[in-house]
């Protein structure tokens, strides 16, 4: 027993001391977490107030003075920020040579520092360095590609835009919806510049401009979407955006070659893009190519044709009506597309 | 003097808003997520919440609804300006749908925000 004994009270003993240390411990790190937390707060508060200042118009030297922790709150509020305030805290970046460091990260070998430095740059530099992100599209990174392409949304020069288009089809492509954003933010100055690009582009740089133009509701693009919609040799998703984009833009124009589209290719999901496309239009003269699709096998373009024909509203419910007394195959579809539609009368009397 | 009370999970927005209204003339209180934003509501009777939407715990909407659903009328009436990233059209509906009073959208300008609540606060019974 007393052999036993020993050896047990001096584990039960070591236990307890690394009970005692492990308790210790775990204090001296919430205190340590805690001194931490209110240094940090009390750090924010004194950098706030330089901020608060720098809003205020305040002393623009003290700005540039300020310790380097009001680099990582100035580079936190730009973002949330926009007018004035955004303005001075660019400003304000500036002259702590934030920005000319960013410049300077574009060539770090780490990716996410030439990643952090575009997208600074793209917050705050202008136009300075449009090249220099320009260039960063080719980037071995896609994230860092991905950043430029986001920089340069932001910096919001026109002249960005080839650029941007071209990187849909370099050997590190961009992905088209990051590259589609990125146009968009640059606005409506580079509808002519898109325009061309409809006529003379890669087919991706075709299909992306045919996208942006329709949701600018760019009215002078009509006639050459139209040429890319009904033209057999563009690829399918390029004739696809242009149908889509000309149901955007909502010209009654566009009606015709659109039910052509409709009812002479044989590609559902181009069909089916012309169908929605007419519906969005709305216009009474598209209503019978939307009817000879009722009956198309393809489900979903039967489908499409019968939302755009209750979308045409009172003019695609007759052709309906009309339609489902005569019976047959298109009489049916025609039937039940009616029974599916809403029926705003029921709204208004429950 | 009228109070306001701001709730958003960034300290440093929450500190630059506190400090545009304070120069306002007004006296303001900060919360950083939904629930204890809301036990300050009950505790403080604020004029007006300035009310981030996305925060832990309990977003701004739930906070929104809570409050409009509350049995005290006069804090069912306090005027709510939501400050958000959310401001496409769909969520200003559902903002509206729960009641905010207005909406200001990040990225956002210190003197709209600092306008619509002076647009906000006569609203507020004496």
């Amino acid at each position: 027993m007393n052999s036993l004994a020993a050896p047990a009270a001096v584990a039960t003993a070591v236990l307890g001391v690394l009970v005692v240390v492990l308790l210790v411990a775990v204090a001296a790190v919430h205190t340590s977490r805690a001194r931490r937390l209110a240094a940090a707060q009390e750090n924010r508060a004194e950098l706030m107030a330089v901020v608060y200042d720098l809003l205020d118009d305040g002393d623009e030297q003290a700005v540039v003075d300020a310790p380097a922790d009001l680099d990582e709150v100035l580079l936190h509020l730009l973002p949330q920020l926009r007018g004035a305030d955004r303005e001075a805290i660019q400003t304000a970046l500036t002259r702590r040579g934030v920005v000319a460091r960013a410049v300077a990260d574009l060539d770090a070998r780490a990716a996410w520092r030439r990643g952090r430095a575009a997208t600074l740059l793209g917050s705050t530099a202008g136009r300075d360095h449009l090249a220099r992100l320009t260039a960063l599209l080719a980037d071995r990174s896609v994230e860092v590609r991905c950043a430029a392409a986001r920089a340069l949304g932001r910096v919001g020069d026109p002249a960005a835009v080839h650029g941007l288009l071209a990187s849909l089809t370099t050997a590190r492509p961009l992905p088209a919806g990051v590259v589609g954003m990125a146009v968009l933010d640059l606005g409506t100055p580079v509808l002519p510049a898109l325009r061309a690009t409809l006529v003379t582009g890669s087919p991706a740089a075709r299909a992306l401009s045919a996208d942006v133009v329709g949701l600018h509701g760019d009215v002078i693009a009509g006639p050459a979407l139209a040429e890319l919609l009904t033209d057999p040799r563009q690829p399918e998703d390029v004739r696809r955006a242009a149908a889509t984009a000309l149901g955007r833009i909502g010209d009654p124009g566009s009606t015709d070659p659109l039910a052509e589209v409709l009812v002479d290719v044989a590609l559902p999901a181009l069909r089916r893009a012309a169908a929605e496309a007419l519906g969005r239009i709305g216009d009474p003269a598209g209503a019978p190519a939307l009817l000879a699709g009722l009956t198309c096998p393809a489900r979903e373009v039967a489908a499409a044709c019968g939302d755009a024909l209750v979308a045409l509203g009172p003019e695609g419910s007759a052709v309906l009506a009309d339609a489902a007394a005569r019976g047959g195959p298109l009489g049916a579809a025609a039937a039940a597309t009616l029974d599916a539609a809403p029926r705003p009368g029921l709204l208004v009397g429950a | 003097m009228p109070h306001v009370l701001v709730v958003d999970d960034d300290p440093v927005v929450a500190d630059l808003v506190a400090f545009r209204l304070r120069r306002m003339g007004l006296e303001v209180t900060v919360e950083t997520d939904g629930e204890s934003g809301l036990a300050a509501v009950h505790r403080l009777r604020p004029d007006l919440v300035v009310l981030d939407w996305l925060m832990p715990r309990m977003d701004g909407l739930e906070v929104c609804r809570a409050l409009r659903a509350d049995g005290d009328p006069a804090l069912a009436r306090t005027p709510v300006l939501m400050l958000t990233a959310k401001s496409q059209e769909p969520d200003l509906e559902r903002g509206f749908a729960a009641g905010a009073t207005d909406f200001v959208a990040k990225p956002f300008s210190t003197r709209e925000l600092v306008s619509r609540v002076t647009a906000a606060l006569p609203a507020v019974p004496a």
